[in-house]
């Protein structure tokens, strides 16, 4: 065969994606697997997205869409943009890709030159260092302690900047820890990076609206208007609709870098399925009730989730603000041996003897830059996440 | 600090585009357009498809599928690549895309390093030598005789092979001369090909349903099975089923090719739309019935265009094999006067002053990096087709 490109050596696919795969697999085998690795709501689309599809798809709009977004679509988030996070963005300034992920790999594509940093708070969702080395960029992750609920703080992303660094990534509620800063906290991280005019600025917000306990949202080009001609604020219809299989994500950011990313986006994919659009429109423009009873049955599945994993010997959960996941600590399980006779000398040990042995799947903290921990997703129904949460006691009471 | 990166210099500016926003202007000042310029059919989805589709949706497949495409669709597309080349290939071969192009830019910067060469006969889809760029690889265009029918020579191709050559990149039947290959054409560059190992091959097939008269197009591993460990066999249902906007293209490739075009596209786009996959699959396994006749109507299309062409002064139209464009030869009309009084130099002035003075829209050769040629796109009604070429006609016999 002749030989492959280099720039995938150092890019691993996507851990989540992975597992989720594997247990995808070991299902069609009829083993009885819960997946909590993957972040994907278990809801159904809303009806009226699912209606507006539907009616797109008869009346023929099955034509290439335009590369940048349907202008009905782009109105639509012009719309949530100024409803949800008081940003003005034009049609020019908001493009619509294929999940949330290409807006991001877009966005890098565009502006990443080779040996270009960004950087990372961490724990982190892995494929921003994954994309950023496609781009032939360097990732520099910012370690945000646990003792300040994994949220980074000014000072460090302060220090990780230099040079060559291209782009922050900012993520909250973050993936995989839920963890949300105050809008005072955000505020602090904005006036470090009003210093650096050299810095784009990443903001995605896919969990924007899966806060709890009262906690409001915020955004950075909002909290620091100065940022905004440098930010690309990322959203998408995937957690807060459970729209993931329909992959619409979108961004919105000054004219020059949505050009940018729409020339990158017409030699990867185009357009962007014609009738996820016009689902996606219904969604963001439609009735948004869903959104706020879904939200407490996820703040109840939380608090439920971080209850029972505290329960279990050697786990210990810190229980986050937002998004659908939650991170404990594994450190009390390591140097044990489970009944199946594995050796836990690590999270992906553990993650491993806990689905080969227990059926469950999670996903090891060393994929999210932080060991040992590992990330359990409570997006999944409430009988199958109490009976995951008790076979990890289980296999946790087991271990010797 | 620059905000862009190096990489979106390399791609050409489009010059579809151009044509394009000023048709679609004139349009909006109320002038009578007739559009020949898209690439995508005129008819619409068929209906067992649109309902696949919803019924997909109703079962709740509005998740995420794998990376690299739900079971269902990939062993659909082994049964339509055996059904149509009686080519055996296994699921794990087999990766789901949105739209071919995403299979193009997956495969593309999966194998190319900075420099390798990637052999494009032309006319070509100028999308392929602009992901080349992308993936910082280096386009190496050979031109195609109109008097060999558009089509590639084996001793050209032997001549264009070096050691820094990584692809070959092959569009059969082609955009935009609608140029196909049978088995004895394909055969001779298959041969050359068998003496190179080094070399990776792309087959794109989209149009491969699309051909008259009996013509049958071949496709690489029909001709020459011993190819297989290096040759991507690319399709997709954009064109077969009328399907553009649904996004669904996928490739045929070893296994260990496969594996890292999954991995990039599991960091840029992951899966494309779970409800277009269920399309598709519906597309690729059901009543075929369709393509017949909508193949009737490109043929009978194909047929009056070509024959009202050659009636035009100036311009020389081969009929072609398949897909839906021709691509007349404009040379005739070089040095002329139009009536509205603009000197034609080029294909671009000539296809700017039909558009102006008679509002018909094609795409000057140079979009397809062959210039003294226009395509004209035959996917739109036949009373259209026989205005639009009425005016041509005229363009042409009042030039002096």
């Amino acid at each position: 065969m002749p030989d492959l490109a280099q720039r995938l050596n150092n890019v691993q696919v996507s851990p989540s994606a992975a597992m989720t795969a594997k247990a995808r697999e070991m299902r069609a085998r009829g083993i009885n697997v819960i997946s909590l690795a993957n972040g994907e709501p278990d809801f159904a689309s809303p009806p009226h997205a699912i209606e507006a599809a539907y009616q797109a798809a008869l009346k023929g709009d099955t034509k290439y869409p335009p590369q940048g977004g349907t202008p009905a679509l782009k109105a639509a988030i012009a719309r949530k943009f100024k409803r949800d996070n008081n940003l003005d963005y034009g049609p020019d300034e908001i493009i619509v890709g294929n999940g949330g992920k290409q807006v991001i790999f877009n966005g890098f594509m565009a502006t990443i030159d080779p040996g270009d940093e960004v950087v990372i708070p961490s724990p982190f969702w892995v494929s921003y260092a994954d994309m950023a080395k496609v781009a032939g960029g360097v990732p520099v992750t910012v370690s945000c302690p646990q003792n300040n609920g994994f949220k980074p703080r000014p000072e460090d992303i302060d220090a990780a900047i230099t040079p060559r660094t291209k782009w922050v990534m900012l993520n909250f509620p973050g993936n995989p820890t839920g963890a949300v800063p105050s809008r005072t906290e955000l505020a602090a991280i904005g006036e470090v990076l009003l210093r650096h005019p050299h810095v784009w600025i990443l903001s995605d917000d896919m969990y924007e609206h899966l806060l709890y306990d009262g906690h409001k949202f915020s955004t950075i080009a909002e909290v620091t208007p100065g940022l905004k001609d440098r930010t690309l604020t990322v959203n998408g219809c995937s957690k807060t609709y459970a729209m993931t299989g329909w992959r619409i994500g979108f961004g919105g950011a000054p004219a020059r870098l949505i050009k940018g990313m729409f020339n990158m986006q017409g030699q990867a994919t185009a357009g962007v399925s014609s009738i996820g659009q016009a689902a996606a429109a219904a969604a963001l423009d439609g009735p948004q009730e869903l959104v706020e009873e879904r939200r407490a049955i996820y703040e109840q599945r939380r608090d439920m989730v971080v209850e029972m994993l505290n329960a279990a010997p050697g786990v210990t959960c810190h229980k986050p603000e937002g998004a659908f996941y939650v991170f404990p600590n594994l450190a009390g399980c390591l140097g044990k041996t489970s009944k199946g006779g594995r050796t836990i000398e690590s999270d992906t040990d553990f993650v491993a003897a806990l689905l080969e042995e227990k059926h469950v799947a999670c996903v090891q903290g060393a994929a999210y830059g932080l060991s040992p921990h590992m990330r359990v997703s409570y997006a999944t129904d409430t009988a199958s996440i109490t009976e995951a949460c008790g076979r990890i006691q289980e296999f946790c009471r087991e271990l010797r | 600090m620059k905000l862009i990166a190096d990489r979106l210099d390399r791609i050409s500016p489009s010059l579809t585009i151009a044509m394009t926003t000023k048709a679609r202007a004139l349009k909006a000042a109320g002038r009578d357009i007739i559009g020949l310029a898209s690439g995508e059919p005129d008819f619409d989805t068929p209906r067992n498809v649109k309902d696949a589709a919803i019924a997909a949706i109703e079962r709740g497949e509005t998740k995420y599928t794998d990376v690299a495409g739900t079971p269902a669709l990939r062993q659909a597309v082994c049964s339509r690549l055996k059904a149509d080349h009686g080519i055996e290939f296994k699921p794990e071969e087999i990766l789901i895309a949105t739209g071919g192009k995403q299979v193009i830019f997956d495969a593309l910067l999966a194998t190319i390093n900075p420099g390798d060469e990637c052999i494009i006969p032309a006319p070509c889809w100028v999308s392929y030598p602009d992901i080349v760029e992308l993936a910082e690889g280096k386009p190496v265009i050979v031109a195609c005789d109109q008097n060999s029918g558009f089509k590639l020579r084996p001793e050209q191709l032997e001549a264009a092979i070096t050691p820094k050559t990584k692809w070959f990149l092959l569009n059969n039947p082609c955009n935009p001369t609608g140029a196909a290959y049978n088995a004895a054409e394909l055969k001779a560059l298959t041969d050359v090909l068998m003496r190179h190992p080094d070399v990776w091959i792309f087959t794109d097939d989209i149009y491969g349903k699309l051909a008259y008269d009996g013509f049958r197009p071949a496709t690489i591993l029909e001709v020459e099975p011993r190819l297989r460990d290096r040759t991507v066999t690319m399709n997709g249902v954009s064109k077969a089923y009328a399907m553009t906007g649904w996004r669904i293209g996928y490739a045929a490739a070893p296994v260990a090719l496969i594996k890292q075009m999954d991995k990039l596209q599991s960091q840029s786009t992951s899966n494309t739309s779970s409800v277009s996959q269920a399309a598709a699959v519906e597309a690729l396994t059901g009543p075929q019935e369709f393509i017949g006749v909508m193949g009737e109507a490109y043929k009978r299309r194909r047929d009056m265009v070509v024959e009202m062409l050659n009636a035009a002064p100036g311009l020389h139209c081969l009929k072609p094999e398949g897909a839906f464009y021709v691509f007349p030869s404009m040379t005739g009309c070089i040095g002329k006067t139009t009536a509205g009084g603009v000197k034609i130099t080029d294909d671009e002035t000539f296809c700017t002053a039909l558009l102006e003075e008679t509002g018909v829209a094609c795409v000057h050769g140079a979009a397809f990096m062959y210039p003294g040629h226009f395509r004209i796109s035959y996917a739109t009604s036949d009373a259209n087709l026989k205005e639009a070429c009425t005016r041509i006609q005229k363009f042409c016999a009042s030039m002096h």
